[in-house]
């Protein structure tokens, strides 16, 4: 065990556990922030997605250890009132089904359309395609992304 | 008051603990004595008066608490079925909080005759809460109109005693009751001590009277549906079954050691490095070896047998996990293996079946034909994979019983499996749950099998049949009280959560730790080594087509692992003194089949409701036993069946060298309602079950008098004609015929499932390295009244795509016994670059005609979570085939085409 500073959504937090524990448990187990998912545990799915400085990141395949060196923003430092030009674009579209894939999806775009503003169709692809979701909500996935950069698809 | 009722309101007056008072089903008033006790008053004032078990309002503000009973996995039924409610009660969406209800499988049933006007139960209370066949609208769009009308109804008169006025004079807006003649108006919360003297409440027959009309709705039908989780849902907010927080009660977290094959047993385990883990608590098995495992309704839902390590977090459980030693004994599905049994499959429809339908003289036809087609199709074991992988939380508490939360798409199974295998470990005593009183059932074809079964095991337990009921009620009484199950939001089902076993393990493990919440928590691995697959098939056909290309004769044959061999054990797991009257037990249950064969239900989805014209019929289900733990996946028996009969066509018709669409309107015919008299006296259909909606018209007593009923929803090739035209029509299919460039290809399929009708024409590109482009996916649907348009447009999305990724991609294999693959890597899953960026739904009306065959003015609604995603493999295989590609015959479709 040892303790770790971490800095998630602009608080500081000390944490003493495994170095070798993945963000996402510290996030959830330890911190209670049960926005970012577990849905694989090997980086293929994308549900545990938020970002280091910024940058998508996995982080159910981020040791704690690695993760304290950046500034860490969950799906629930997204915004603190659902603002997030994402989060308005995906109710207002209906992107979600299930729901359990999209705080995942959204901090992939969010990390898209802040280094990208206007990505096309194969950007969108690249961006996104580390995220799966099982209910089908591509489509509007895409066309959520476009309504924000202002393209079509 | 008839009857029917009964039941539904003793449980209701017992779960909110008031008096028997003014009360109806669906339209209950809090009765009076609730205002004499000052303590029972404070308290629903806090928490609101249940107006039924669906409503609940606060007296002072008047907010509103609409329970919802269904599971909510991503079809938008939990806000759907309470807008429908609230839109004919009048009640105001903005004063509205969702509540998802617990298991409470007798208070939400909906007995005859609220599911359609003048049919019986859709839905038995038994199974008011399971989310599965895409039925909840199906099953509750009428009962909750009929609750909210009731309700308004109730409302106004209650304004007519207080002011002295006639209720002709009264009009009800978002829970105002307004008197125009006198400007007054009153707030339903204010109405309350009026309404509990309301007596006696209004009757069906009087609510249906004041049912909204269509132009007077404010959500059904309409884009106004409200979506109520989803800013939750992008905040994340929203509970799923892992977001629980009970880590002020000491949570602990579990993962599980599975033996790796089926019905496998525990031999030994060394704990020591798992345990030397830093914060691992306890190490222990999750079933003794003798755990039951069978009884009940089926409860052979259980666990694969395992060892738990617990621990103060999941990574802590994980990491024991991974240090635990265990040795298994496996068991004789050890000799399991995928690639052999496709053999075996291949074996099994080569010769005759077990027939399913037929008419005239098949072979004859054949043998006489101008030309033969014959071909078949396999189709592998298919994991759901929902995102949220499988988890439940339980506290058992001695003396008082378990506490669960779960996603869960069966809450009342999941009570209900439970309670049984912890309560009743005896066998045959547990048997007593599937006692049903004859009355209770409204198809003709459960008599039979059900009066044996209640006779059989009365006689084995020596008791007569009274004292066997009053052992069933007492059974689900106790089962029903020790064990409490709270549904959080699902990350997807897909009918993987259908199962209940992880809720099971979470309340085995429970049991040993009085008073902590034990969550078991599932990897990805666990979920795609331990789901309970969709069936590996082989479709066989054979067609004699005459000088014109028609199929004169049709032999087809099918061959399938019943999820009957899982939800019933193994003949060799039963006790040989049990096996008569578990074979009894698995007859009455949902007209189970025998072993080796498919049960109705699989029988029904797609196989013996063959809608094409043809003179000449044999369907026959082919022998094939079960190795691995067999179930639910969107769509079922379907997408086999489906796979096979709608490529099979696509293949006559190239054989003929006819247009596909045009030869599958050919099969298809003008169409035609299909009764039950018809196919047993033409077609010697043994049993034709509709996917347990029973078909036909028959007499039922209604009001008094015997009246003409029509019991369900029968296929209707009318509408299935309708869809393909429609499709047709939007994708363009004409224009583009003969049209297209070299490598371009358009493809269709129709099917009905879930009483709905689907259509498809998928447009492919396919270029010279055998790269797969889909350009556009047109999808027609008629699924009666479109009720949210903008959730189940979603549905058409989401089960079109569920359905490539399953025909691109989908293929789990076993070897000895135990499941290949492991996680996203070997078992892919279609992502965004994969998906088509066209898909266009279109929603069919019924014909005047069809609605005029319906009781009632329309035609009510029917599935749309399932039905889209059958058609999908089928379509896409013509389509491949149209542009040039191979015929592909086998899913995953991967190996014939690259897939980018």
């Amino acid at each position: 065990m040892s303790v770790f500073q971490l800095n998630v959504n602009g608080n500081r937090h000390t944490v003493d556990v495994d170095g070798n524990m993945p963000l996402l448990w510290v996030l959830r187990d330890i911190l209670g922030l049960t926005g970012t998912k577990f849905g694989c545990g090997v980086a293929q799915c994308g549900a545990c997605t938020v970002h280091l400085d910024g940058r998508a990141a996995r982080s159910c395949a981020i040791d704690v250890g690695a993760a304290c060196l950046s500034e860490i923003t969950t799906i629930e430092g997204l915004s603190y009132d659902g603002s997030h030009p994402c989060q308005k674009a995906w109710v207002e579209l209906g992107v979600p089904q299930c729901g359990f894939c999209q705080p995942g999806q959204i901090m992939s775009a969010a990390a898209l359309l802040a280094a990208n503003p206007h990505p096309d169709d194969p950007q969108i692809d690249n961006a996104m395609r580390g995220n799966i979701c099982r209910c089908g909500t591509y489509p509007r996935i895409r066309a959520a992304i476009h309504k924000i950069a202002g393209s079509s698809s | 008051m008839s009857g029917i009722f009964r039941i539904t309101r003793r449980d209701f007056l017992r779960n909110i603990g008031v008096g028997t008072g003014a009360l109806v089903f669906g339209c209950s008033i809090a009765p009076d004595e609730i205002f004499a006790d000052t303590d029972k008053l404070k308290s629903l004032i806090l928490r609101g008066i249940p107006l039924s078990a669906f409503v609940a309002i606060k007296p002072l503000s008047g907010d509103i608490t609409i329970f919802t009973h269904r599971s909510e996995m991503g079809q938008g039924i939990k806000s759907s079925l309470a807008a429908i409610l609230a839109d004919e009660a009048e009640i105001d969406w903005d004063r509205v909080t969702l509540h998802q209800a617990d298991a409470d499988a007798v208070g939400f049933g909906v007995p005859f005759p609220y599911a359609i006007p003048g049919a019986p139960a859709i839905v038995r209370a038994e199974d008011a809460q399971f989310t599965d066949s895409s039925r909840s609208m199906a099953a509750y769009y009428m009962p909750m109109r009929i609750f909210g009308a009731g309700l308004r109804l109730v409302m106004v008169r209650a304004t007519a005693i207080k002011w002295g006025v006639k209720e002709s004079e009264l009009e009800a807006r978002q829970q105002r009751v307004y008197h125009a003649a006198s400007r007054r108006s009153i707030a339903y919360n204010h109405l309350l001590l009026e309404a509990s003297k309301v007596k006696p409440l209004p009757e069906i027959d009087e609510i249906k009277t004041v049912l909204k009309r269509p132009d007077q709705w404010r959500f059904i039908g309409k884009t106004t549906m409200p979506f109520t989780d989803a800013k939750d849902m992008v905040t994340g907010k929203a509970v799923y079954g892992a977001d629980v927080n009970l880590r002020r009660r000491g949570m602990l977290t579990a993962m599980i050691v599975r033996c790796p094959v089926a019905n496998g047993t525990l031999k030994s385990f060394d704990a020591s490095a798992a345990l030397a883990v830093p914060g691992v608590k306890f190490v222990e098995p999750v079933l003794p070896a003798n755990f039951p495992c069978t009884g009940g309704v089926g409860s052979n839902f259980v666990p694969h047998a395992g060892v738990a390590v617990i621990a103060e977090n999941t990574w802590a459980a994980w990491q024991g996990r991974r240090a635990l030693k265990v040795e298994w004994d496996l068991g004789p599905n050890e000799s399991y293996d995928s690639e052999a049994f496709r053999d075996e499959l291949k074996e099994s429809t080569e010769r005759p079946g077990k027939p399913v339908r037929w008419k005239g003289d098949v072979d004859a036809a054949i043998g006489g034909a101008a030309k033969v087609v014959e071909e078949s199709y396999y189709i592998p074991h298919l994991a759901q994979t929902p995102m949220e992988p499988p988890t439940a939380i339980a506290i058992y508490e001695n003396g008082s019983g378990w506490e669960i939360w779960s996603p869960t798409q069966g809450p009342e199974l999941a009570q209900h499996y439970i309670g049984l295998a912890m309560l009743e470990p005896d066998l045959v005593q547990g048997l007593v749950w599937q006692a049903v009183e004859l009355s209770e059932l409204s198809r003709e074809c459960e008599h039979e099998t059900q009066k044996i079964f209640n006779e059989s095991l009365a006689k084995r337990l020596g008791v007569d049949e009274a004292t066997l009921f009053k052992m069933r009620d007492d059974l689900k009484k106790k089962v029903r009280d020790k064990v409490k199950v709270h549904v959080t939001l699902l990350g997807g089902g897909f009918g993987r959560k259908s199962n209940p076993d992880y809720a099971m393990e979470a309340a085995f493990l429970a049991r040993n730790h009085p008073g902590i919440p034990i969550r078991v928590q599932w990897t990805r691995e666990d979920d795609v080594k331990f789901s309970f697959y969709n069936s590996v098939s082989r479709q066989y056909f054979k067609a004699g087509l005459d000088a014109g290309g028609r199929p004169a004769g049709l032999l087809q044959r099918s061959a399938f692992s019943s999820f009957f061999a899982t939800i019933f054990p193994p003949p060799a797991y039963v006790p040989a003194d049990q096996g008569d009257i578990f074979a009894k037990a698995r007859a009455a249950f949902h007209n189970g089949g025998e072993y080796l064969y498919g049960s109705s239900i699989e029988l029904g989805q797609g196989l013996e409701d063959n809608p094409y014209v043809i003179e000449n019929l044999r369907i026959e289900n082919s022998p094939a036993p079960n190795h691995i733990r067999c179930g639910w996946m969107r769509s079922v028996a379907n997408i086999y069946h489906a796979f096979g009969l709608c490529s099979f066509a696509d293949e006559m018709a190239n054989a003929a060298g006819r247009d596909s669409k045009d030869y599958l309107l050919e099969l298809i015919g003008p169409g035609h309602m299909f009764t039950e008299a018809e196919l047993r006296d033409k077609e010697h259909v043994p049993c034709y079950d509709n996917n347990l909606f029973p078909i036909g018209r028959k007499m039922m007593p209604i009001g008094g008098q015997e009246k003409e009923i029509m019991p369900g929803y029968p296929p209707d090739t009318r509408r299935l004609r309708a869809v393909v035209e429609r499709v047709s029509k939007e994708s363009g299919w004409d224009e583009k015929k003969g049209k297209l460039p070299k490598g371009r290809g358009l493809g269709i399929a129709a099917h009905r499932s879930f009483l709905s009708y689907v259509a498809l024409v998928i447009d492919v590109s396919l270029n010279e390295a055998n790269e797969l482009t889909i350009n556009e996916v047109h999808a027609a649907l008629d699924c009666g009244r479109v009720i949210n348009p903008d959730r189940v447009y979603a549905q058409m999305e989401g089960g079109i795509l569920y359905g490539l990724s399953l025909a691109l991609l989908g293929e789990i294999t076993v070897k000895n016994g135990a499941v290949v693959q492991n996680n996203f890597d070997d078992y892919p899953v279609l992502r965004i670059h994969q998906a088509p960026k066209k898909i266009y739904a279109y929603f069919v009306e019924p014909s005047p005609e069809v609605v005029n065959d319906y009781p009632g003015e329309e035609v009510p609604p029917t599935g749309v979570g399932e039905p889209p995603t059958a058609a999908v493999a089928p379509a896409l295989a013509n389509a491949i085939f149209a542009a040039g590609g191979p015929r592909i015959r086998e899913i995953p479709f991967c190996k014939k085409i690259v897939v980018l």
